[in-house]
């Protein structure tokens, strides 16, 4: 049965939050990226500084797939099949985030311009960084306990 | 020929174990998370926007072990 109502009134109330989180890690990976280029700069020269980029952006952008596929996903709430599409999403893209990881991982372990362990620790500085936004956007955010109800409909008289 | 060689021979990289254990981990710990979430939304769908949120900072969390476990293959060498 396809409900009657407009799509804004049920998509769920978790989407702001999402939004905020994807904005300030943007922010912080900025941050994140310039302090570990000059360290990777200092430390290993301009290999170091390529790897500090690359890690810090693989991080941001895998970490950030999940809020994205779960905002994605959102965009289906009116629809009938919502929790299939839901799950089928937000799991097969963190499925389909971790097959490319690791071909990601495979390919540039060998790559000459790279400095490998500049690399992991941007990236785990990343990773970090990224936790870090999520567990302060949630921890601000403010949702009341009953946000998604759905008040019964006044009787019709057709 | 000794009992080590005719019993419990391995080749190969021993971290090829590890990159296994950081896929099973996170995806035992993903699982758990989604499944605890739909429970949740189906016992109380006015909560669905509230369980979406920390559905995902589960998930966060269980996956960084992950990024930063297959990531150690750029630092062990063989």
């Amino acid at each position: 049965m396809t409900d009657p109502r407009p799509e804004s009134d049920r998509t769920p109330t978790s989407n702001p939050v999402l939004r905020r989180a994807l904005a300030w890690g943007v922010v912080l990976a900025g941050v994140v990226l310039v302090v570990s280029g000059i360290l990777g700069l200092v430390f290993a020269g301009t290999e170091g500084l390529v790897s500090a980029l690359v890690g810090t952006l693989m991080a941001v952008v895998f970490m950030g797939i999940t809020a994205a596929s779960i905002l994605f996903a959102n965009r289906f709430a009116s629809s009938d099949l919502f929790v299939g599409a839901f799950f089928g999403i937000v799991l097969g893209g963190w499925l389909l985030k971790f097959i490319v990881f690791i071909a990601l991982v495979v390919l540039l372990r060998d790559a000459d311009w790279l400095n490998p362990t500049v690399l992991f620790l941007s990236l785990v500085a990343g990773v970090i960084a990224s936790l870090v936004v999520d567990v302060l956007v949630v921890a601000r955010s403010r949702l009341s306990y009953a946000s998604d109800v759905e008040l019964p409909k006044a009787p019709r008289d057709d | 020929m000794d009992a080590t060689t005719v019993l419990a021979e391995i080749n190969g990289n021993i971290a090829t174990v590890g990159y296994g254990l950081a896929a099973i981990g996170p995806a035992i710990g993903v699982g758990i998370v989604v499944g605890k979430t739909i429970e949740g939304v189906a016992r109380q769908p006015e909560l669905a926007g509230r369980l979406q949120v920390l559905m995902w900072i589960g998930i966060a969390f269980t996956e960084a072990l992950a990024f930063i476990g297959i990531a150690t293959y750029f630092i062990f060498t063989s």
